[in-house]
């Protein structure tokens, strides 16, 4: 399942081009004054506009909306810590814009259209924000650049619970309507629909979902016996299934690590709810430069520090096959929970 | 025993010395300014902790937590703003003695409560591991929503000569909660309809536009007087005698803490304004506390240092972060390679006792740099207001823009302190208000929380035996002083008639 990012070889072609491009050129025609004025303004034109020529020119920025030393925080770090060798050298700093479920971060990054020197960490959160209307921007406002991870959904429950599968889960939410409590982070959050996505397909039992300010707090609640299972993600109860106190239902996609846990799939349920998280940069990065950070941006995560990191925290590689594939894979995010989020009755219309 | 002896000599080897030292300068800092606050201390050095090997990392991380919680006491003794939200409490009588020209003596104790503390935390932390994390786990619904009430209701003992303006303070202060995302349905409440109100309005800011620019504005408009006139500020500390007759308020503080401290989302700041007002309930002279007592400087700091080592309990026994701080460390730990969880005392014990040892030790240092610091302090305080305040204010305004990188907040702040300013003036008490922000999203959540949980049944908050212990807790704090006043005002008509 884990499939290690291949670093292209390939040098920049776009790069050496845009160089070209940007020669003074002959003006034998003209007079010798005018020559100089022409190469003047041709160097001058070159500094500007062709800024990637000589990418990177100065530091590197990431720009973090997440809660400090929450999972997409900690995704920022473990980049701005393999990448500077990837990117001429130049250093890479984390910038916290916090503020408006991301908005903050997110305008900032507006701010900076066209800039290949600021880079965000963007996640499923980010879209079904957009989709809800709670972040005033759309995928088009930003250059998608590199799908990073996958982090794996699952419903676990504590060890001295009833259910084995999520057959059992549903059965009982159907016997018994509204009884049933599973909890997990926030309403109509990127959680939220996931879970609601599994239900779609298990026939939509009524079961009551119990919005907790984080995943951890949700995972808390039923290990409490206050709720009666969890959606959350792998590596927040990794500890509790090795220890034995809690036991997983099911997993939206297989998870190497637990290899006799059936995914949803296998279980009936024909769908693979992921939360993922990547890097975008602001809107307006011509297609080579954008090619040219992807480029970089693969080479930094096969660096073996961000291996161990992505190895420790239990996440999922899952790069996408190009830049536009990430793109139209937000776009769809978008729609698709916009769509579930209407029909929920989240959303008027 | 030879573990912790192990650990023990873990944590003084050279590296980690050095990195418990780097990281008690930078959490006093980090606690003392207004704005900063032990999450962001921790925030600061995540990178760092990157490029270090697991012990020094954690080593550094967690006297960080330590020192800032006692740095947030120096700005609340000094100039009445509490350099972080738990110290909030501190402020009552640590800034209130300061102002009888005894800023070094209010230092002296809050410094040693907060050792006192930070050692009780960490004994509680190494013996009460296992059953403190069970206990922790029990608190659902019905019993956050005990334990939000009962903090509510010390509001009666916070409102000030007239108590209709205490209530109203608190009901604005449950007004401004109301403004943000809706947790449990994701839906925007009060947003003005701009998203950069959906965070809601921060408690950081709060403070800080209630105690440094009202405080500022009132200066301004001739409210303030030069700190201690006539008399001056003395840096004399307390006697040692002093200290150690503050034992039972600081075994009480601790404990409260302790308890507190272990319950995932409650928090330091929550506690130690539960330990100041029952610090204050037990008391003899309590018609005294708000004006000096040394008690109620002990309870709160003792209090929120001890915190330090219950906020540990779920994080380590359970993998779950009971406070940003921890969450920061969380996240640190994750880097590193350390799960902590069910299984960590097992597999990791050698990291675990370094990590208990360097709790003591983290303590030690913090008494050093705390003390070395006190004459810088009370100098700071002898300041001109003229001066003292607008550099109080810029200072302020810089660390709740670094606190999230948003200048939005900052308004936020400057809002407040104009709100606090009017409030000041038409002798509305401000610590209730606050109280409402900080316990009306706990009560609110959890409410509804609950109801949806029992399908709309009340009868969920009797069938929860904490919950109720805590519901009656709140009844008898809440009504105590009516009671007591009702008490003493017979007795004195008795009097009279004989």
């Amino acid at each position: 399942m884990k499939h290690r990012p291949t670093t292209a070889s390939s040098p920049r072609p776009e790069a050496a081009a845009l160089s070209r491009n940007c020669e003074p050129r002959s003006a034998s025609s003209l007079p010798r004054l005018l020559a100089v004025a022409f190469v003047l303004l041709g160097s001058a034109a070159c500094s500007s506009r062709g800024e990637d020529a000589a990418f990177p020119s100065r530091p590197i920025e990431i720009v973090s909306w997440a809660t400090p030393g929450g999972p997409s925080d900690l995704l920022s770090r473990a980049l701005a810590d393999a990448a500077p060798p990837h990117f001429g050298g130049q250093r890479v700093t984390v910038m916290t814009r916090q503020g408006g479920a991301g908005a903050a971060g997110m305008q900032y990054m507006q701010g900076r259209a066209g800039d290949p020197h600021v880079l965000g960490v963007f996640t499923a959160s980010g879209t079904v924000n957009m989709a809800t209307g709670r972040i005033p921007f759309a995928p088009e406002d930003f250059t998608p650049i590199l799908r990073i991870q996958i982090d794996p959904f699952l419903v676990a429950v504590r060890d001295d619970s009833p259910f084995r599968t999520l057959g059992d889960l549903f059965e009982a939410a159907h016997a018994r309507p509204g009884e049933v409590s599973v909890s997990g982070f926030g309403a109509a959050s990127a959680h939220f629909l996931g879970f609601a996505r599994l239900r779609a397909a298990a026939e939509d039992p009524d079961i009551r979902w119990i919005a907790y300010e984080g995943s951890a707090d949700a995972v808390v609640a039923a290990l409490g016996g206050h709720t009666d299972a969890a959606h959350t993600n792998y590596n927040v109860v990794r500890e509790h299934l090795r220890a034995g106190t809690m036991r997983v239902l099911g997993t939206a996609m297989p998870v190497e690590a637990l290899p006799d846990t059936p995914s949803y799939a296998d279980q009936g349920y024909d769908l693979q709810p992921v939360h993922w998280r990547g890097v975008v940069g602001p809107p307006g990065l011509d297609p080579g430069t954008r090619s040219d950070i992807r480029t970089r941006l693969m080479a930094a995560i096969d660096d073996p520090g961000f291996q161990e990191y992505m190895e420790r925290a239990a996440l999922e590689f899952a790069t996408m096959e190009d830049a536009d594939a990430f793109g139209a894979w937000m776009a769809e995010e978008v729609t698709t929970s916009r769509d579930l989020l209407r029909r929920l009755g989240f959303l008027d219309g | 025993m030879t573990a912790f002896l192990d650990g023990l000599l873990t944590a003084l080897q050279p590296g980690n010395l050095a990195a418990l030292l780097a990281g008690s300068l930078l959490g006093v800092f980090a606690g003392a300014m207004p704005g900063l606050s032990s999450t962001v201390g921790l925030a600061l050095v995540l990178p760092v902790t990157f490029a270090l090997d697991p012990t020094p990392a954690l080593l550094m991380m967690v006297s960080i937590y330590m020192a800032a919680e006692y740095g947030g006491s120096i700005t609340a003794i000094a100039i009445g703003v509490p350099g972080s939200s738990p110290a909030l409490a501190t402020t009552f009588d640590g800034y209130a003695m300061t102002r009888r020209g005894e800023a070094g003596r209010a230092l002296g104790i809050s410094l040693f409560s907060s050792m006192s503390g930070g050692l009780l935390g960490t004994i509680l932390l190494v013996l009460a591991l296992g059953p403190l994390s069970r206990a922790a786990i029990a608190f659902g619904p019905a019993e956050y929503f005990g334990l939000g009430v009962f903090g509510l209701s010390i509001v009666a003992n916070l409102v000030g000569r007239d108590p209709l303006k205490g209530i109203i303070s608190a009901l604005l202060g449950l007004v401004f909660f109301l403004v943000g995302l809706d947790v449990l349905t994701g839906a925007p409440r009060l947003t003005l309809g701009t998203n950069m109100l959906m965070d809601g309005l921060g408690l950081v800011p709060m403070l800080i536009g209630f105690f440094a620019i009202a405080e500022a504005l009132k200066a301004a408009a001739g409210g303030r007087k030069a700190t201690a006139p006539g008399a001056g500020i003395t840096g004399a500390l307390p006697k040692a005698r002093e200290l150690f007759g503050l034992w039972r308020t600081i075994l009480r503080g601790s404990a409260i803490g302790g308890v507190i401290g272990a319950i995932p989302g409650a928090g330091a700041t929550i506690a130690s304004i539960v330990a100041w007002n029952e610090e204050r309930r037990v008391s003899k002279d309590r018609e005294r506390f708000g004006t000096g007592v040394p008690a109620g400087i002990a309870a709160p700091e003792a209090a929120n240092n001890s915190c330090v080592g219950a906020a540990m309990i779920p994080l380590l026994a359970l993998g779950i972060p009971g406070s940003a701080s921890a969450a920061v460390l969380l996240g640190g730990l994750t880097v590193q390679g350390v799960a902590p969880g069910p299984l960590l005392m097992a597999e990791r014990a050698e990291l675990v006792y370094a990590l208990y040892a360097g709790f003591l030790v983290a303590v030690l240092l913090m008494l050093a740099v705390g003390r070395l610091g006190i004459p810088l302090w009370t100098r700071v305080v002898r300041l001109r207001p003229s001066i003292l305040m607008p550099l109080v204010v810029a200072i302020s305004l810089v660390g709740v823009f670094a606190l999230r990188g948003n200048a939005a907040d900052a308004w936020v702040a400057l809002f407040f302190g104009v709100v606090g300013f009017a409030m000041l003036r038409a002798g509305y008490p401000l610590a209730p208000a606050v109280l409402g922000l900080i316990l009306g999203p706990m009560i609110e959540t959890n409410y509804r929380r609950a109801l949806t949980l029992s399908s709309g049944s009340h009868t969920i908050f009797l069938e929860s035996p904490i919950g109720l212990v805590l519901l009656a807790l709140a009844v008898v704090s809440f009504a105590a002083p009516a009671i007591r006043n009702r008490l003493v005002s017979g007795k004195r008509q008795a009097k009279e008639q004989e």
